[in-house]
């Protein structure tokens, strides 16, 4: 005998209720008819009206394009976005949670479409590992060239020499003894902080690992893969008795391939610079860094100045081409250590670590007369244009990433308030709560 | 005293009249209210929330509220309330619009929180908004 279908019904329900995937059922215009209680868990900090009445209007601020793009699919049935990582923030101020969703939307019939909806964000951190460690081992295990061992104390000063480092560096005994590892990299890659950051990381994690732009003795650059593993075995160990060991191995030959794939991860295709949610990556790890040992630490958001009249006097493929322009100009006017991204649009942002708010300031304004003197050549136009730029700095009363965002946001609305072409700085007691 | 008509959704005192009301009161009511403990638990659930929600309280006496039987409520919103409350050993009444997805159609309602100091329980109180 099977069970009454009231009863039937019920579990089916339940089953429903607890299904750790959100599910979502819409009409072609995106109007919400069934929808289960984890969508909804995931949907309303999301949601700008606090209803739940429209799906594409409770993702409108992190998938603003979902309307157009159900507009625009041609077929009768299928998939419209298979999985589509979404990063979300959200929270009470001082707390803001960042977490990926995973997106994936069917068109049923013409009447009506399905989404999934899940939070994806530990399995993407997991994947990200995963990527880098293989990465590493892949180094060992195929790698054919030579490395540098390198003994550090607990100031990542250079202890002992061994002839493998001239060998990979070019250095002598007498150029790297007691000097700092940052010597290995390019003046402008690594700070002393930095460094310290760097065995930190080592400590609690293991190792501490990177693949970048290297120099050696002669000034020459070589694509150096650089692991940092702590020598001494307990936390116990008093601190000036703390001993790393470096490995630089020149691994030149997959530069290529490994920017290709750092870049197909973390950046923006038009720019080149990292994407957002690359971004805001890099700037938790710094803000890390900061909470463990507060240091200078700035931002800075800069604007392209009326750039939509830009698009609309040249189109969008001239306007394309001064958005590589000035991610350029950036990259040229900042440092290598410096994570510069797109924060979208027009909008691009700068963290700059151990730099003061004056010295990020003066970079700022070395950009905005970049600019200005340097019209941009894209096709057959010469464009000249501006941006303004707001710079804020990290400190004890800016509770999070998104509070200094917000202060340079905040400084920025100033500079364009201003008349433009020009850098301000966030001031705690003149500046009043910008409203956009 | 014949408390069923008396007590209402937005009552200042109705944390008293929750404490000692037996099922019969609860059920009586207008609104849904959930009750519970500080594993968040349920161990008090109305017929108003029953019948709204679809399901009967044996389904979900005993289980608990942000995982199984309103994984929509554990989020910031809510959830994170409660749980700042119990940490701060601070009292909790906050009324807040929100949507639940009731039989798996999106309901606007007004939700109570509810939580004091030394209490056993801890409420949810569903209003649903016409």
């Amino acid at each position: 005998m099977s069970a009454p279908v009231e009863q039937e019904y019920e579990a089916l329900l339940q089953f429903m209720y607890m299904a750790p995937i959100g599910l979502v059922q819409t009409l072609a215009d995106g109007e919400i008819t069934m929808v289960n209680p984890l969508c909804a868990q995931l949907l309303m900090p999301l949601s700008p009206d606090g209803q739940l009445a429209n799906l594409f209007t409770a993702l409108e601020a992190v998938v603003p394009d979902l309307r157009q793009r159900v507009r625009e699919f041609p077929d009768a049935y299928g998939t419209i976005c298979d999985a589509q990582q979404v990063p979300i923030s959200t929270g009470q101020a001082g707390r803001r949670q960042h977490q990926v969703l995973s997106l994936t939307l069917l068109k049923l019939d013409a009447e009506r479409l399905m989404a999934v909806l899940s939070d994806v964000t530990q399995s993407v951190r997991r994947e990200r590992e995963l990527r880098q460690s293989q990465a590493w081992i892949n180094t060992l295990a195929i790698g054919l060239s030579d490395y540098a061992l390198v003994s550090l104390d607990h100031r990542g000063c250079v202890k002992g020499w061994n002839p493998s480092i001239s060998r990979i560096t070019g250095f002598s005994r007498e150029q790297v003894e007691g000097r700092s590892l940052s010597m290995f990299y390019p003046a402008d890659a690594m700070s002393d902080q930095r460094v310290l950051d760097r065995l930190h990381e080592a400590d609690l994690t293991g190792w501490s690992l990177d693949e970048g732009w290297c120099s050696r003795a002669d000034g020459g650059r070589y694509w150096g893969s650089c692991l940092i593993a702590p020598l001494h075995d307990s936390d116990d160990t008093p601190a000036d008795e703390l001993a790393y060991s470096l490995i630089i191995r020149d691994v030149s030959d997959r530069r290529e391939a490994a920017e290709a794939m750092l870049k197909a991860v973390s950046c923006d295709h038009l720019t080149g610079l990292f994407n957002r949610r690359a971004f805001v990556e890099a700037a938790e790890l710094e803000m890390q860094r900061w909470a463990r040992s507060p240091r200078p630490l700035s931002l800075v958001m800069i604007d392209a100045d009326h750039f939509k009249r830009i698009n609309d006097q040249y189109g969008h493929v001239t306007g394309d081409g001064v958005l590589r322009h000035l991610a350029a100009s950036m990259t040229a006017t900042f440092r290598a250590m410096d994570v510069l991204g797109r924060f979208g649009g027009e909008e691009f942002i700068v963290l700059l670590p151990d730099t003061s708010v004056e010295g990020a300031e003066l970079v700022a304004q070395r950009l905005c007369r970049l600019i200005e003197a340097t019209p941009a050549a894209v096709g057959e136009h010469t464009v000249r244009y501006t941006v303004s730029a707001g710079v804020a700095a990290m400190d004890a009363d800016a509770t999070d990433f998104d509070a200094l965002v917000q202060r340079a946001d905040e400084a920025l609305y100033a500079a364009k308030a201003r008349g433009r072409n020009r850098v301000e700085r966030w001031q705690a007691a003149t500046q009043p709560a910008a409203v956009r | 005293m014949n408390t069923e008509h008396h007590v209402s959704f937005a009552d200042a005192a109705i944390f008293d009249f929750l404490e000692r009301a037996d099922d019969a009161e609860l059920d009586g009511l207008d609104f849904g209210v959930i009750g519970m403990d500080d594993a968040s638990h349920v161990t008090r659930y109305n017929r108003f929330e029953s019948i709204a929600a679809g399901l009967s309280p044996d389904r979900v006496l005993g289980h608990a509220l942000f995982t199984v039987v309103a994984p929509c409520m554990n989020n910031f919103m809510i959830a994170q309330r409660f749980e700042d409350a119990q940490q701060d050993g601070s009292a909790l009444d906050d009324t807040i619009d929100y949507v639940l997805t009731l039989r798996m159609r999106p309901v606007k309602v007004k939700l109570r929180l509810l939580a004091r100091p030394g209490s056993a329980l801890r409420y949810v109180l569903v209003h649903r908004q016409t």
